[in-house]
């Protein structure tokens, strides 16, 4: 621009200003309207749609398919137009072109217009700038697999809850449902090894969460204990790890309080009179807890799984192991401790509590029914 | 009485002054658009407010990183309605501060006399997209950690500089707790005080050059 120009501007502007309204009220009234009306909308997203809850990191999990904040998604999906050795193109050629173009525009675009439809290459190269921005977010959004849905445990009780499962199905097998320990039974590589208790206030006195954390990850390989952590080849996620320490906690040591919603919810139901055993209510926790430790894929179990009422009543090389109304059935027989040629007694450690037979008993009697008023399987 | 006050504080900080240049002026007619600017900024205290809360519980650690948002969430008074706020408030500051951009370029507000404006504000653009990067590795969730781990990996891909940059970032090889902590640092002490020193500059330039009018088509 020439002095001339510049004085030219100036000069218009001071009209606009005379023409024009005052800061204070006029202007401001607009942006305390506006900021207000997004200060309403924050609080409304926080409350009614809130933070999504994720799992903690974990850096052993490597088929997480990792997406960034929503708006770089235009940049990572531009990236993918830049492979193998052009990827430098992408990630530090044209981002560092855009940025230096940007602090230099008002020194590179020399032309004293400024309505758009004067200044049709800068508004348009702009526009199209930002269509493609978009229309890249949109694309990054659209192909992104979703991700594989993962359970939080939020609060203290979700993850004593959460971790007491995981217990019952990954370390059951050998330290007993109530991590009694004794001889263990049926476990391949570690037949007839006597364990001892890990409940004990000896046990939980003097070992520290981040003592189990560690133990369960590692494992204590000098005594047959093979490593849970998926860093180390195992199953088990950090925060899978840490609810089982959780469970442990509050379960056993005398010092811990649990939590009463935990309490609750890892109760084993009882039998209220006159109530017929079902399965979603009664008998899926005992299953939960006792069972499904080693009858889940992968383990010695004459393919019998129990991780649904399906598989209960209909797999297994010796099916069926329950057939509804009768007290002979295998299943029934193995809970009440008798070696049949289906099995031996079952679980093979240390028999199920007296009551939990007997609502097993009620429940088969009863005809094996899945869900409270429905009716009995034939 | 209350006249007889604002005199004796203008006598000693000159305050009707400030007032007169702040408040008290003359600007052009001005649509809803040019709202967006004083948007960003009320994102920004909001941000500023909401962040000095949550470091009151956050832990900058791995090991406790995500215990203390999840204590945030769920155990501290209103947490999640801090964390809410300062989670969502972060895209939409995004949202109006690039919005804001728009339309200082098509209203060509850039130009004389406002430059060093243009170039003060994509600084505070960069800088609000540096406070997202930085502030998404902090809860050190599953995404955090292999977002970061990507957006660090991007970098190192610079041609000459790329593994320096990495390592820079990364406080190391690999994504650590000394990733972490100097992510932490980045997000609540140099990208803030960045951003309000800018701002500062930012603001008393449009104070000085007034706010531009929207172009007729004949400008």
């Amino acid at each position: 621009m020439n002095e001339e120009q510049k004085r030219d501007y100036q000069e218009k502007y001071r009209i606009a200003k005379l023409r024009g309204e005052k800061f204070f009220p006029d202007t401001i009234y607009k942006d305390v309207l506006v900021s207000f009306a997004l200060f309403l909308l924050l609080i409304g997203l926080a409350t009614f749609v809130g933070v999504a809850p994720e799992p903690k990191a974990d850096p052993s999990d490597t088929s997480y398919i990792p997406r960034p904040e929503w708006y770089f998604l235009f940049l990572f999906e531009l990236l993918k137009f830049f492979p193998g050795s052009l990827e430098w193109v992408g990630t530090a050629v044209l981002p560092g072109l855009a940025v230096a173009l940007l602090f230099l525009l008002p020194f590179i675009d020399r032309n004293p217009r400024r309505h758009w439809k004067n200044r049709k290459f800068a508004a348009g190269l702009m526009s199209v700038i930002v269509i493609g921005m978009v229309a890249l977010t949109i694309r990054a959004v659209v192909t992104t697999p979703p991700q594989a849905e993962a359970t939080v445990a939020g609060t203290l009780a979700e993850r004593i809850v959460a971790g007491q499962d995981l217990y019952a199905v990954h370390c059951v097998e050998c330290h007993g449902a109530e991590g009694e320990g004794g001889r263990i039974e049926g476990v391949q590589g570690l037949e007839g090894v006597t364990l001892k208790p890990i409940n004990s206030q000896d046990e939980m006195h003097t070992r520290s969460d981040e003592t189990l954390y560690a133990i369960i990850e590692i494992g204590q390989q000098t005594l047959g204990m093979p490593p849970f952590g998926r860093a180390y080849g195992g199953e088990l996620s950090p925060g899978e790890i840490e609810s089982i320490v959780a469970f442990m906690r509050y379960t056993w040591d005398d010092r811990a309080e649990m939590p009463r919603a935990a309490e609750q919810a890892s109760t084993l139901p009882v039998l209220k009179p006159g109530e017929t055993p079902d399965y979603a209510t009664h008998i899926e926790p005992i299953v939960k807890r006792y069972c499904v430790s080693c009858h889940r894929p992968g383990k010695a179990n004459n393919n019998y799984l129990m991780r649904t009422y399906d598989e209960v009543m209909n797999s297994g090389d010796h099916k069926p192991n329950i057939i509804p109304g009768d007290l002979r059935s295998n299943l029934v027989r193995m809970v009440r401790w008798e070696k049949i040629e289906a099995g031996g007694p079952m679980p093979p450690s240390r028999p199920l509590k007296p009551e939990l037979i007997e609502m097993i008993e009620q429940w088969v009697l009863a005809g094996a029914p899945e869900k409270a008023g429905a009716p009995a399987t034939k | 009485m209350a006249s007889k006050l604002i005199g004796w504080l203008d006598e000693r900080t000159g305050i009707v002054g400030v007032y007169k240049t702040v408040f008290d002026r003359k600007i052009p007619r001005v649509n809803w658009w040019f709202t967006l600017g004083s948007a960003s900024l009320f994102l920004f205290s909001i941000q500023v407010v909401t962040g000095i809360l949550l470091t009151v519980y956050y832990v900058p650690s791995p090991e406790h990183a995500y215990d203390s948002v999840q204590y945030i969430m769920t155990g501290v008074q209103f947490g999640w309605l801090i964390r809410g706020v300062h989670h969502w408030a972060a895209s939409l500051m995004v949202l109006t501060v690039f919005l804001h951009m728009l339309r200082v370029f098509f209203y060509g507000a850039y130009k004389y006399p406002r430059e060093i404006t243009w170039v003060t504000g994509v600084v505070l653009l960069l800088a609000t997209l540096g406070m997202g990067f930085t502030g998404y590795l902090l809860p050190w969730n599953q995404k955090a950690y292999w977002a970061t781990t990507v957006g660090t990996s991007i970098a190192g891909t610079v041609p000459g500089i790329g593994d320096f940059i990495l390592r820079a970032l990364r406080g190391g090889a690999d994504l650590s707790a000394m990733t972490l902590t100097r992510f932490f640092a980045a997000h609540v002490w140099m990208l803030p005080l960045v951003i309000l020193a800018v701002i500062s500059v930012h603001l008393y330039l449009v104070i000085r050059n007034g706010i531009s009018a929207a172009p007729k088509d004949d400008e």
